[in-house]
């Protein structure tokens, strides 16, 4: 018994980085909500980025994809675009802390509003969020 | 899976919850998988078939029939689609890397207990 206890020590210490399980998207879009006006994304996936590092500790952004949305405000119109997808590995006990969701949806706001956004989509764990009021709190 | 409370975040981030999403397959994990292979992916020096620079380490890893098949499938899949030539095996080490990089202790645990036990 004392031998099995001796070789989970290893274990845990080899898996104490593999903490951060909690996976959160953030799209950043390439244009406005008329889905024709280009907006500076790569200012945008920067400080996405500078954001995510900040407060969770790091992020990825990947190539841009192609994406759509349905703007049911505006009738229903399709808007087109080819966001960057960013994608940040964080902890449960993280990805709750009050003061930190508060800067990610101030971030998420300040995004919506100056790139003139319909909605700013985030995904946090198996979950999608989607923010519409841009209102500066 | 780690229990979050969506409402708080929800309430936190100023959000409104839409609703459960798959974040780990179909086509956003499809998506991924090309992002990682054309950002990783290098041919060597020497000539060959394009790979992680990193992986450097060999070792051979037992697998069920089933898993190789569905690696020749989706590896068969992303090259008929997408054009992208990865192998079966190269899929497998970045899967391989992702879970290692994202599983929790707990999780690792639980995987690793119920094996000893009925391994005796």
């Amino acid at each position: 018994m004392a031998k099995k206890r001796r070789t989970s020590r290893p274990q845990r210490a080899l898996f104490s980085e593999g903490r951060q399980s909690v996976l959160v998207v953030l799209f950043v879009p390439s244009v406005e909500r008329d889905g024709r006006t280009a907006i500076n994304q790569n200012h945008w996936v920067d400080a996405a980025l500078e954001m995510f590092g900040r407060v969770f500790g790091g992020a990825t952004a990947y190539p841009r994809a192609k994406g759509i949305w349905r703007d049911d405000v505006r009738g229903g119109a399709l808007v087109k675009d080819q966001p960057v997808v960013v994608h940040c590995y964080t902890t449960a006990v993280d990805v709750q802390d009050s003061r930190k969701l508060a800067e990610l949806g101030n971030f998420c706001r300040m995004m919506g509003r100056k790139a003139r956004q319909g909605e700013v989509g985030l995904i946090i764990g198996d979950e999608y969020f989607a923010v519409r009021d841009f209102a500066e709190e | 899976m780690t229990h979050l409370d969506m409402d708080k975040i929800a309430a936190a981030l100023g959000a409104k919850r839409r609703g459960k999403v798959s974040a780990t397959s179909g086509y956003f994990g499809a998506m991924q998988l090309l992002a990682d292979v054309e950002a990783r992916f290098r041919v060597p020096a020497g000539g060959g078939r394009p790979t992680d620079p990193r992986w450097t380490e060999r070792r051979l890893v037992p697998l069920a029939r089933r898993t190789l098949e569905r690696l020749e499938a989706i590896t068969a899949k992303v090259r008929e689609h997408d054009g992208v030539n990865v192998e079966p095996m190269q899929l497998a080490a970045l899967l391989l890397e992702k879970t290692t990089e994202q599983i929790s202790e707990g999780e690792a645990e639980d995987l690793i207990r119920p094996r000893r036990r009925s391994s005796r």
